[in-house]
């Protein structure tokens, strides 16, 4: 066990959660912390919860079978629970933006587009530098960079699913 | 089912779907599906809305 690791990444998980607290009461325009819903989105929200949790169970029990299996993943534990996690919030978040449930009652958008610019950026400037450094993977394995990258897969995935809801909801107002 | 007396008591109010929205304090895309027949509101936002129309519930809501 390496104890400073683990207080770095304990501290870091710390910072990161001071940082998203501040960015979302910035982000809500009555300055609180959590964004607020309507009924039917509150309705949507519980579904994408229960589909989200479903998601993360399937996925570890899969885990659970390989590892069982002694199948080897060519990535770290943190990185394979980190994926199930993503994969969760990803899950939620597309069934929430295509139900129409993108923006809560006391969003700001414009703050909010800027919170989701400065959350890509911060992800993408890992993940450049180790490609540009050439430590993205060593020795077949990938490295901590990897979750950077899992983030912007889901933002990415958000972005698309948000663009093919605008296209389907174009067409449907047309017709 | 679409609600379109729904639609056409907020037309005639010369309302958008967004200022009923706001007046019964849900998210525009709530006022949508409920017009389209997509989502089965509660009975608050069901007198909210009859009330920012000025409408009765038999009026808006009643199915014949």
């Amino acid at each position: 066990m390496n104890i400073y690791r683990l207080t770095g990444v304990a501290v870091g998980i710390f910072v990161g959660l001071i940082i998203c607290a501040v960015l979302f009461r910035f982000a809500n325009t009555n300055k609180k912390l959590k964004s607020e819903y309507d009924e039917r989105q509150r309705a949507i929200r519980n579904l994408a919860y229960k589909y989200a949790f479903y998601t993360v169970m399937f996925y570890e029990v899969l885990m659970l079978v390989l590892g069982i299996g002694n199948v080897q993943i060519p990535a770290p534990a943190y990185a394979i629970h980190f994926f199930g996690i993503i994969l969760g919030c990803t899950v939620l978040g597309v069934y929430c933006v295509w139900k129409d449930v993108y923006w809560g009652m006391n969003n700001d958008r414009k703050r909010y587009i800027m919170v989701f610019a400065v959350a890509i950026a911060l992800n993408l400037i890992p993940v450049i530098a180790s490609i540009m450094g050439g430590s993205f993977i060593t020795d077949g394995q990938v490295n901590m960079p990897v979750i950077n990258f899992m983030v912007l897969m889901m933002l990415f995935a958000l972005f698309v699913t948000f663009i093919l809801k605008h296209i389907v909801d174009k067409r449907e107002n047309e017709t | 089912m679409k609600n379109l007396r729904m639609k056409s008591a907020r037309a005639a109010k010369d309302m958008s779907q967004e200022e009923l929205a706001k007046i019964c304090n849900v998210s525009r895309q709530t006022i949508n599906a409920v017009e389209k027949g997509d989502y089965n509101p509660t009975i608050n936002l069901c007198i909210a809305i009859c009330k920012a129309l000025d409408k009765t519930l038999d009026e808006i809501f009643w199915i014949q």
